[in-house]
């Protein structure tokens, strides 16, 4: 098919196909630029306790751990099981404190609540605080995120 | 009302308010109407662009390399280990900081030497000269930092040599030595001192510097080759705007093609975790660019007559670069008079340095 006028003059298409090589010059230097600016995801993908540091905690207690940079909480509940949370409001970002007498974790900062099973209850916090899946295998206590198996 | 003639009007009427402010108009204008002689000379002035170039690369990658890098005896080498491992496309950024600081100084020492024997330095472009030797120091000086910050054997030993040297010097010798290590000795605190060099002191030092230089250059012209016509000169004078600027990105997208592809497939090595216990490692040399200094040293007898040799070793490289600074007010004939001995100097001086890193290789 052939047109009778071009839909483009050829400084247009020039401009077009330089500015196009320009921009894809550019973008391939800056790609490896703002990739590096981040640094990689710090979140592990398992923690791993030793049973005998924190399964002999009483009911109704919390012991910490480190997932990644953040604080785990390990809990025991009153039926001796154990559950863990990631220790962090998720309001903002503070690290809660669990309080056994009043069976809830606390948030600091902007006084938000939470239940003994992290569900949010009063204050700010719009979510319950993230769990981990906990299982424990001979001597050790495998913490993993929610889901991964 | 279409759209496009409204946004049309909206940026014009943006402009407007801008120009009103900042009269960047006149800043245009003024670019309009500069020209670039063209001679046989020419080629040499893309040196001073591509020094340009490299130094901004440097500065990017460098900020980006700072986010991780953590200047202490601990951390330092597990810190560029990690930009190398982890952080995503964090090895390019390093290789390409490490092969651009390469070149930059490579690009320093043909610019400096083409200057020298075109002499472009002579009245009234002494300071320019003169500020551009200030320049050339403080590149070597990054250099000379920025190679200890991975703190890997080579790099604990070049530092424990090269901050000795200035100890020979009268005088003021101990001082300095003392002063470059933060201590007698070699320590924590020598990198943190280095790292502060480099990512502070001298990107203050040079930015200031080049803004200077620049100025200079732009307020005096390019200087023409000895015995030119003035009016033919004229007559040959290119554009700035565009037609030099797109040369010169021509010359600034090939080597910026060679940077990235020699940075890729070669990346610089990261040595173990220095120990300052430990005997040096064998056959340490510095970088290139400092090996015709290093070999210099190493030729002068420990003792001559009553003196060390290395304070006349280094009393001399000194004297050398006094004279260095003070070229143009040592050749201060009129611009358009030749300097055969100049020029044999220069030659003379690369012949010697080239000698010289080639003795050291392989010696
Ligand atoms: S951060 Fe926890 S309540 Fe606001």
């Amino acid at each position: 098919m052939k047109f009778k006028e071009s839909l483009f003059s050829r400084r247009q298409f020039l401009n077009g196909l330089l500015g196009g090589w320009l921009g894809a010059f550019l973008a391939s230097i800056l790609y490896p630029v703002l990739r590096a600016i981040f640094p990689p995801e710090k979140e592990p993908d398992q923690v791993i306790l030793v049973s005998s540091d924190y399964a002999g905690i009483p009911a109704n207690t919390v012991k910490m751990f480190a997932w990644g940079s953040k604080p785990g909480l390990l809990k025991k509940t009153e039926k001796d099981e154990l559950v863990a949370f990631v220790g962090v409001c998720t309001h903002l970002d503070c690290n809660v404190i669990y309080l056994p007498d009043q069976k809830k974790f606390f948030c600091a900062c902007h006084d938000g609540w939470y239940d003994e099973n992290g569900t949010n209850i009063s204050g700010p916090p719009p979510r319950p605080l993230r769990r981990l899946s906990v299982t424990v295998e001979g001597d050790n206590i495998i913490i993993k995120k929610e889901g991964a198996t | 009302m279409k759209p496009i003639g409204s946004l049309k009007r909206i940026m014009a009427g943006l402009a407007a308010w801008m120009e009103e402010r900042l009269g960047i108009e006149a800043a245009r204008d003024f670019l309009r109407h500069k020209t670039v002689p063209q001679n046989r000379h020419t080629i040499w002035s893309y040196t001073g662009s591509l020094l340009l170039l490299f130094f901004s690369i440097q500065v990017v990658t460098g900020i980006i390399l700072a986010f991780y890098y953590r200047p202490t005896l601990e951390e330092a080498n597990k810190s560029i280990a990690r930009i190398m491992t982890e952080v995503p496309l964090g090895w390019v950024i390093r290789s390409v900081h490490f092969w651009s600081a390469t070149f930059m100084i490579a690009i320093v020492f043909v610019h400096l030497l083409s200057i020298w024997i075109i002499k472009s330095y002579r009245k009234p472009r002494e300071l320019t000269w003169m500020s551009g030797v200030f320049l050339l120091v403080f590149t070597l000086a990054f250099g000379f930092t920025g190679y200890l910050l991975p703190w890997d054997d080579l790099s604990l030993a070049a530092t424990k040599v090269g901050t000795d040297i200035p100890r020979s010097i009268p005088v003021v010798g101990a001082w300095m030595t003392k002063f470059l290590r933060g201590g007698e000795d070699v320590s924590g605190d020598t990198l943190t001192r280095f790292f502060s060099f480099h990512v502070s002191i001298l990107p203050l030092l040079v930015l200031a510097l080049i803004a200077f230089h620049v100025y200079l250059i732009q307020k005096l012209g390019m200087s023409l080759p000895v015995g030119a016509d003035e009016k033919e000169e004229a007559k040959r004078a290119i554009p700035f705007w565009p037609n030099f600027v797109f040369r010169e990105m021509i010359v600034w997208l090939i080597l910026f093609g060679v940077l990235v592809t020699i940075a890729v497939f070669w990346p610089p090595s990261l040595g173990k975790s220095a120990d300052l216990m430990a005997p040096a490692p064998e056959g340490i040399k510095p970088e290139w660019y400092f090996l015709f200094l290093f070999q210099t040293l190493k030729i002068f007898p420990a003792k001559i007559l009553f003196i060390s040799g290395d304070t006349v070793a280094v009393s001399l490289i000194l004297l050398g670069g006094i004279l260095f600074f003070f070229l143009p007010l040592l050749d201060n004939r009129p611009a358009g008079r030749k300097g055969k001995v100049i020029t044999w100097i220069a030659f003379a001086f690369i012949l010697y340095a080239v000698a010289m890193s080639v003795w050291s290789l392989l010696g």
